[in-house]
């Protein structure tokens, strides 16, 4: 009996290599491309304001940051609450490049394709000097030794002369084949390249699984001398790991610094690296899924507060307090409930969802 | 069970989400302005008078019809003092059509003035910052820099040192952009003649003990410290100080140190905080008091009552500095008003770089008039000084215009 | 040469203030494995209770001081039995993002009130001239801070080797299992380890507040910087807690002492801590007394 390939119907696979196709069925693939071509159509056809196009950007450039923190502390296991000093370093290398040679200078305006995969490089450098630690250390130790690095990155950038101590440095508007992008296009120019970069980035996360690199890293996760004894070594494999976060949170953090024009230490505190975790957490520890829902999750919610508390602020004066504390308040209760309720994430609901379709006409 | 415990969250969302899109409606008609500042959050203690002093004069306008059947609209966004919040604010002001905008921190308004440049829209920030007003055209500081206040303090130093060679002066600044912002230009004075010897600036961290610093610099020799940074850190030093007995009770005493301050390191919420330890504190700014008697002080009073506020913010000269910066915005647009020409980004500006000689404003709180021209974007050019004795702020002096600043623009 | 010294004391007021501090931290660690990351928080509302207990309803210092510190117990107490009860078993991460959130719901509740935003002092109720002697001088509120510290200890000290409830903690740290099995009740023993630390998280945050002044954001970082205190002391070491903070405190006083202002340096004192906690993870990662030893990879 040959195998259906538009409907599932549950879990039939006749070997490894079908178990492991990143589309199960055709009929995935199928929506999955309709997906994708929404979401590359629907700016040309609804237009928000620059307000929103901002948050978008915001929320898909955290995408590509929480990929490699899920990568992390899903495929590897280990933790990390450094993860915006690791952004941080992405962006402050396009800074260096702006400080000495300008702003607008050629190569950040022109070859910025170039300068966002350096600057990808130069974070997964940072990413292995400081997972070498993860050599010796493990669990809570690992995560301290991640929040020194997140303060020793936040010390240095504000003491440093050469980084305008912390103040933003400037980047220059980018030029695309069309000419310069102007302001008006600005967030609608980027919100493509962020967007092309989080589909592929999002393909290569899928893909890893499928290498033997993938596999090695989830046999060190689950049991370091099973694995150790299998001939991997799992000290510089958690070293890769590190290196392969350093490099999602690099390009991260130059997409980052060109959409938001500027490279300043306030957006790379430790207050950030809590809340990439937070994203992580609400979305789904190590999922790709959880990735996309994390950080939408996150940051809709912080403007939702936002407008919450103008609410709160205008009709009820007196309680002015309370509009400010509903930030921080709204934060660590959504994290608190999602670990207490739903500690798989949402991406749980969406594995759910999903299952009820793959089993569809059947019931189980 | 837990259906239900889903419907119940999934329908307060609703309601959240609903109430959150639907605030966007809250906006007003004609005359839009902007307003992004640290309400909570650092700096927030000057932030939060300085809003609703901008809140009430906006209400007062409006109230009074100073703008005649026209309302005069101001979103009032809290950054927290974060620049993405502020430039994320920018835009949406931006979405809403504001022909003004309002802004407050250093290290933003810094970091927007590209935007500024590119967007042709007057700015009132709330940072004195020398540095925002060069490269941009539209920034408009309300009173004289915090170079003006910091060379103004040194000059004072240098005019009143008793005793042989040059006064050994620290500076105690605020680890930021803002904190920065005067010590570059102190620096240039110095190096055209201003006679002060400059032996340590120091930033200050988040220190519960400033022992090791303020014994530092006395064994350096340090006679007087100028102060610029928010109150809290100026007054955990002065208790330090107080406890050490390093604190001069005369100006210049000799083996002690003399504190001093700029705009935002002084005024009467730093001598709530420090209490006995702000003694003898010298501290700079463009404002009159509100202890001091004048139609000024009676009008801000009123204003603070009319509007419920109480007696500490009244007398907070952050409130005084919100209302003063949408008094200069509110008569920008009076002014364009009466000339006939409609309310647009470019004619504020046209009548912002017009407020000079007859055409100068005189808010009743300030020491000087307003005038901003082309080439002058510090509005009140004069500073008063002021000594805190018994617990309140006295003038000291007349009010006077720092020499050394003009020297270094040329 | 009376420079070197008064680092020295003002090291050791400032040291024996993290070492409260961290005091807590470890309790909570040792009984229950849990890294308390809201401990910054708990500090800051026993100061603020404290405050309140003494200015707004104008009790005396002392009495106000003992009082926050049975309130900030029950707190404490309350705020495992809710959150963190249910999450006994769960990986460590969930454990320490709970924490991470409760650091934000606690900022949340603070920010409601108005400690959040303004600054508050004590009224001064010592002598104002500070003690001096050889060049040194002292104020009388850091001397009373550290003369309390001390005795703090010295009591948890004694509550930890001789009472009946401080040995079923230590039983509870070091296998549980066996401890259930000897009929003492983990839960209520996790509960307990909480309050306590509250009750010192709260006498730390009184003698802040005296000190300093109350204002959230340095009480904010001041939360953070009991990581390195404690990691360099060792996880589970009471003792190596009180022996780091001490040790912190002088560093981050000789660093602010002799190494700003040099080179254009500033704040050293604030990266030192974490520079040191590298070293150590690195060298000797269970810290100067701590005694588990950390699996190898």
């Amino acid at each position: 009996m040959s195998e259906n390939r538009w409907l599932a119907t549950g879990n039939f696979f006749t070997s490894y290599r079908a178990e492991q196709r990143i589309f199960l069925t055709h009929a995935d693939r199928l929506v999955f491309i309709c997906f994708l071509v929404l979401l590359f159509a629907w700016p040309l056809a609804f237009k928000v304001g620059n307000k929103y196009m901002l948050v978008i950007d915001s929320i898909l450039v955290a995408i590509v940051a929480v990929y490699g923190l899920n990568l992390l502390t899903g495929f590897a296991g280990l933790i990390s609450i450094g993860h915006a000093a690791f952004v941080g370093v992405g962006a402050y290398t396009l800074a260096t490049f702006a400080r000495l040679l300008g702003g607008n200078h050629v190569l950040l305006t022109h070859c910025w394709p170039l300068m966002i995969l350096l600057a990808g490089g130069v974070g997964a450098l940072f990413g292995a000097v400081v997972g070498l630690p993860a050599l010796r250390l493990k669990h809570l130790y690992l995560v301290i030794a991640t929040l020194s690095f997140q303060m020793i990155f936040q010390w240095f950038i504000n003491f440093s002369k050469f980084y305008d101590q912390g103040q933003t440095i400037a980047i220059g508007r980018v030029f695309w084949f069309t000419g310069k992008v102007v302001r008006k296009q600005h967030y609608f120019f980027w919100y493509y390249v962020i967007l092309v970069f989080v589909v592929v980035l999002g393909f290569a996360f899928r893909n890893l699984l499928r290498t033997r690199y993938g596999r090695s890293l989830v046999a060190v996760r689950d049991n370091d001398r099973a694995a150790d004894a299998m001939g991997m070594h799992p000290g510089l494999t958690k070293v890769y790991a590190f290196a392969l976060a350093g490099f999602f949170a690099g390009v991260a953090g130059a997409l980052h610094a060109y959409l938001w024009r500027g490279v300043g230490f306030e957006s790379f505190l430790l207050h950030h690296s809590i809340s990439y975790l937070a994203m992580s957490i609400v979305g789904g520890l190590g999922t790709l899924v959880g990735s996309f829902l994390g950080p939408a999750a996150i940051l809709m919610l912080e403007l939702q507060v936002e407008n919450l508390a103008e609410f709160v602020r205008h009709y009820f004066t007196a309680v002015g307090d309370v509009a400010t504390a509903l930030r921080p308040l709204s934060f660590g209760l959504v994290i608190v409930l999602f670990l207490m309720f739903e500690p798989r994430g949402m991406a749980n609901w969406w594995r759910i969802i999903r299952s009820y379709f793959k089993l569809w006409p059947f019931r189980y | 069970m837990k259906n239900r415990q889903v419907t119940i969250i999934l329908v307060a969302m609703f309601f959240m989400l609903v109430l959150g899109f639907s605030v966007q409606a809250v906006a007003g008609e004609t005359y839009k302005m902007g307003l992004s500042l640290a309400i909570t959050g650092p700096t927030s203690d000057a932030g939060s008078p300085y809003s609703k002093g901008a809140e009430d004069y906006v209400k007062y306008v409006n109230d009074e019809k100073l703008l005649g059947d026209d309302e005069l609209v101001c979103f009032i966004k809290d950054d927290g003092y974060k620049t993405e919040v502020t430039k994320r604010n920018f835009e949406e002001f931006l979405d809403e059509g504001i022909v003004f905008y309002l802004n407050y921190s250093t290290g933003s308004t810094m970091a927007l003035k590209p935007d500024f440049e590119e967007e042709k829209i007057p700015v009132i920030p709330a940072s004195f910052h020398a540095g925002n007003l060069i490269d941009s055209d539209y920034i408009f500081l309300p009173i004289a820099s915090y170079s003006s206040q910091a060379v103004g303090l040194a000059e004072y130093i240098v005019a009143n040192h008793k005793g042989s060679g040059k006064a050994k002066v620290a500076m105690f600044i605020h680890p930021s952009a803002f904190g920065r912002a005067s010590k570059d230009d102190v620096e240039k004075a110095i190096s055209i003649g201003l006679a002060i010897d400059l032996v340590e600036i120091v930033e200050h961290g988040k220190d519960l003990d400033n022992t090791a610093m303020l014994k530092r610099l006395k064994s350096k020799g340090v006679q007087y410290v100028i102060s610029h940074t928010v109150q809290p850190p100026v007054a955990t030093m002065l208790k330090g100080a107080q406890s050490l007995g390093m604190i001069a009770s005369t100006y210049g005493e000799a083996g002690k140190i003399t504190f001093m301050g700029a705009h935002y390191a002084g005024g009467p919420d730093l001598i709530r905080l420090a209490g006995s330890a702000a003694e003898n504190y010298y501290w700079t700014t463009s404002y009159k008091l509100m202890t001091a008697k004048g139609p000024g002080t009676d009008a801000q009073f009123a204003l603070a009552k009319r509007y419920g506020r109480d007696e500490k913010l009244a007398i907070s000269p952050n409130y005084t500095n919100g209302i003063m910066v949408v008094q200069v915005a509110v008569e920008a647009m009076r002014r364009a008003k009466a000339k006939g020409k409609k309310i647009t980004r470019e004619s504020l500006y046209e009548e912002m770089v017009g407020m000079n000689g007859y055409n100068a404003y005189y808010p009743l709180t300030t020491v000087g008039p307003v005038t901003f021209s082309k080439t002058d974007r510090e509005g009140v050019d004069t500073l008063q000084l002021y000594m805190s004795k018994d617990g309140v702020f006295h003038e000291l002096g007349a009010p006077f215009v720092s020499e050394y600043v003009q020297k270094i623009k040329q | 040469m009376s420079y070197f010294f008064q680092l020295v004391v003002s090291g050791v007021v400032v040291g024996s203030i993290y070492a409260l501090s961290a005091l807590g931290f470890v309790l909570i660690y040792k009984s229950s494995r849990v890294l308390n990351i809201a401990h910054g928080q708990i500090i800051a509302s026993g100061a603020f209770i404290t405050y309140a207990l003494t200015v707004w309803l104008g009790i005396h210092i002392a009495v106000s001081f003992i009082l926050s510190m049975i309130i900030t117990f029950f707190l404490a107490m309350s705020v495992e039995r809710v959150f963190l009860r249910r999450l006994i078993g769960e990986p460590i991460i969930s454990v320490i993002m709970v924490t991470i959130g409760l650091m934000s719901i606690i900022d949340g509740v603070i920010y409601m009130t108005p400690f959040g935003s303004e600054n508050f002092s004590f009224p001064e109720f010592l002598p104002k001239i500070p003690i001096s002697f050889w060049g040194i001088s002292i104020s009388w509120t850091q001397l009373v801070g550290v003369i309390i510290t001390f005795i703090m200890i010295g009591a948890f000290t004694w509550f930890f080797k001789a009472s009946t409830v401080g040995i079923s903690m230590r039983a509870v740290s070091d296998d549980q299992f066996a401890a259930m099995s000897i009929g003492i009740s983990v839960p209520k023993v996790f509960g307990l380890a909480w309050a306590t630390a509250g009750l010192s998280a709260a006498a730390a945050g009184g003698i802040i507040g005296n000190i300093t002044g109350l204002n959230f954001d340095v009480l904010h970082s001041f939360g953070i910087i009991v990581f390195p205190v404690v990691i360099v002391g060792g996880l589970d070491s009471i003792f190596g807690a009180i022996v780091a903070g001490i040790i912190m405190g002088l560093i981050q006083q000789f660093a602010s002492g002799y190494l700003d202002g040099n080179w254009g340096l500033n704040g050293t004192a604030d990266v030192l801590p974490y520079i040191i906690l590298l070293i150590i993870l690195l060298i000797k990662p269970h810290g100067l007394f701590g005694i588990h030893e950390i699996e190898r990879v």
